[in-house]
């Protein structure tokens, strides 16, 4: 199998302002900016009849296709949902095609990002959508695989997109696509069969790369392989000022001991009460702060009223 | 499917040429992908070319990397091995029967089917590795990283629908007429998977052609008559069904 594999993704010559028509349907893309690269191909925002939507382009169409396939799965179980999947299709682009498909684009920002900008109590919400978005995967058959911060989109509200389908897998398969710091094979705490509690694992990780990323780092680099054990990561949970309040389902999420995928949503929502001292629901620290910030400054001036 | 994976970090020295070795390998269905691990920044200093021709004949791929790097590629190179030996085989299929190149020229909703029969044989089908691990004298300190890759990859083999097992064979033997040694027969587990290289005492030759040759001769002694066997068929792809041609209707 000399077989030549596709060139990387970075390969393909977008611009801005460029216009995209699908072989097969018809529909006209407008590449507005990009949005970020994965392992197989690009993510664009774009417009459609003046609607935004995002696009993901490749260069294996048989890759691609195996995304497109999660998602039309997905689609087919709940139909009370707005479509994820907007279309499917393949455009002439320097003399060769390539395969592309539609999503509607949910504005957000990769969670470590958010977590920079809203602070770490601003976990508990974005937590919770995280592990709901999670319940309806699960639940239709599917473990999401390749979790991690940056297939990981937050709205300022806490409100959680995954992003990057390439990892996920029928329950009862093998792992498609992982990455080793959030690979429960990679802490010797399980195999790579895709179940519910593979991605309770990933979450977890998540957590802990999101609010204590830099001593997540030093610890996989220093580490020999014999070592790495959930403990290890408890032991960073137990000493972090916030995710200290998280330990009970850090712990229960590490060694993949919750009943079902809901229950570890029930319990996050539990533990995150104790998490970064009540911020609440949708206000962002940063908000918090300015009403703090408006309100002194509102005292002075009745002060300098009242002064006169 | 059948798979050699051969670790290296230097020259052959010894016996037939390790590419011949390596095309009789693929004439019978096993394929050889070949890893040359090199000490940080010490990348040219390894027979790149060497490595790249064993690949080649064994109709496998082949890079160059540092230890730390061994685990993601062994992983890496056994995935896409399996995953474009099923493609060929669906593309070499989809060319008799439909007379198109490959899935990517299938309208999207037939492109769909066929994705998924091809994940589907990806997981199922029966899947053989077996290591050749060289354990010369410059190797040893990367003994240790060499280990954690073969863990890891038995874990993944392991979490697959379908039979997997796995083989590890170090060279050179302790004697000059024993060009490697089995350190592990096949196995699908990992967890009594110990310390793989503990007394390792070995002449001071790199005979890769013949380690090569010996493994062949081990599918052949363990798994039968291998050629010519097929494990992976698709199911019927009708060349009339009416949605393969975006504009077939004729009547």
């Amino acid at each position: 199998m000399s077989d030549k594999r596709p060139a990387g993704p970075d390969r393909l010559p977008l611009k801005p302002g460029m216009l995209l028509k699908g072989k097969w349907n018809g529909n006209v893309y407008r590449l507005e900016r990009p949005l970020g690269a994965g392992s197989n191909g690009q993510v664009w925002l774009a417009s459609r009849g003046g609607a935004p939507c995002a696009l993901k382009l490749g260069l294996d169409a048989a890759d691609l296709q195996g995304e497109t396939n999660v998602l039309a799965s997905l689609e087919r179980g709940d139909r009370n949902r707005p479509s994820f999947l907007l279309d499917a299709d393949d455009a002439r682009l320097g003399g060769r095609d390539v395969p592309f498909y539609a999503m509607r684009y949910v504005p957000g920002m990769p969670v470590r990002k958010f977590v920079g900008r809203y602070g770490p109590g601003a976990v508990a919400t974005a937590g919770g959508h995280l592990l709901d978005r999670l319940v309806e995967l699960h639940e239709a058959g599917w473990v999401f695989g390749d979790l991690k911060c940056d297939n990981v989109l937050v709205a300022p509200g806490g409100q959680v997109t995954l992003v990057d389908y390439g990892g996920a897998t029928r329950i009862g398969r093998s792992v498609r696509q992982f990455t080793e710091i959030y690979d429960r094979g990679y802490w010797r705490a399980g195999n790579r069969t895709a179940d519910p509690a593979y991605d309770w694992f990933s979450a977890a990780v998540l957590w802990i790369h999101a609010l204590d990323g830099e001593r997540l780092m030093r610890l996989t680099r220093s580490l020999p392989p014999q070592h790495r054990h959930p403990r290890e990561l408890m032991r960073l949970v137990r000493t972090h000022p916030h995710l200290k309040a998280m330990e009970i389902w850090m712990r229960m999420a590490l060694e993949g001991r919750f009943g079902s995928t809901r229950e570890a949503s029930r319990r996050w929502k539990e533990c995150a009460a104790g998490l970064g001292g009540g911020v609440p629901d949708g206000i962002p620290a940063w908000m918090a702060g300015m009403v703090a910030v408006t309100l002194a400054l509102a005292a002075v001036a009745a002060a300098l009223w009242f002064a006169r | 499917m059948n798979q050699i994976l051969l670790i290296t970090d230097g020259h052959s020295n010894v016996g037939e040429s390790p590419v011949l070795a390596a095309s009789r390998a693929l004439a019978q269905d096993i394929i050889v992908n070949v890893i040359g691990v090199v000490d940080e920044g010490e990348a040219g200093r390894i027979g790149a070319e060497e490595i790249e021709s064993i690949a080649r004949a064994g109709g496998g791929m082949s890079r160059i990397v540092e230890p730390h790097m061994l685990t993601q590629t062994v992983q890496m190179m056994t995935q896409q091995t399996v995953v474009g030996t099923i493609r060929m085989t669906v593309n070499k299929e989809l060319r008799s029967l439909l007379g198109v190149e490959s899935v990517a020229e299938l309208p999207p909703p037939k492109r769909a089917e066929v994705v998924r029969m091809m994940e589907e044989l990806s997981e199922t089908t029966r899947l053989r590795v077996a290591l050749l691990i060289d354990a010369s004298a410059s190797m040893r300190p990367k003994l240790a990283a060499v280990e954690e890759a073969i863990r890891d990859l038995a874990l993944s083999l392991q979490s697959r629908q379908g039979e997997s097992a796995v083989a590890v064979f170090h060279f050179p033997g302790e004697d000059p007429h024993v060009p490697c040694v089995l350190d592990l027969p096949w196995t699908d587990r990992v967890d009594g998977l110990g310390k793989l290289f503990r007394n390792i005492r070995m002449q001071g030759t790199t005979p890769t052609g013949p380690a090569l040759q010996r493994v062949v001769e081990y599918f052949r002694e363990t798994c039968g008559n291998i050629k010519g066997k097929t494990e992976y068929s698709l199911p019927p792809l009708r060349r009339d069904e009416p949605d393969v041609m975006e504009s077939g209707d004729v009547g």
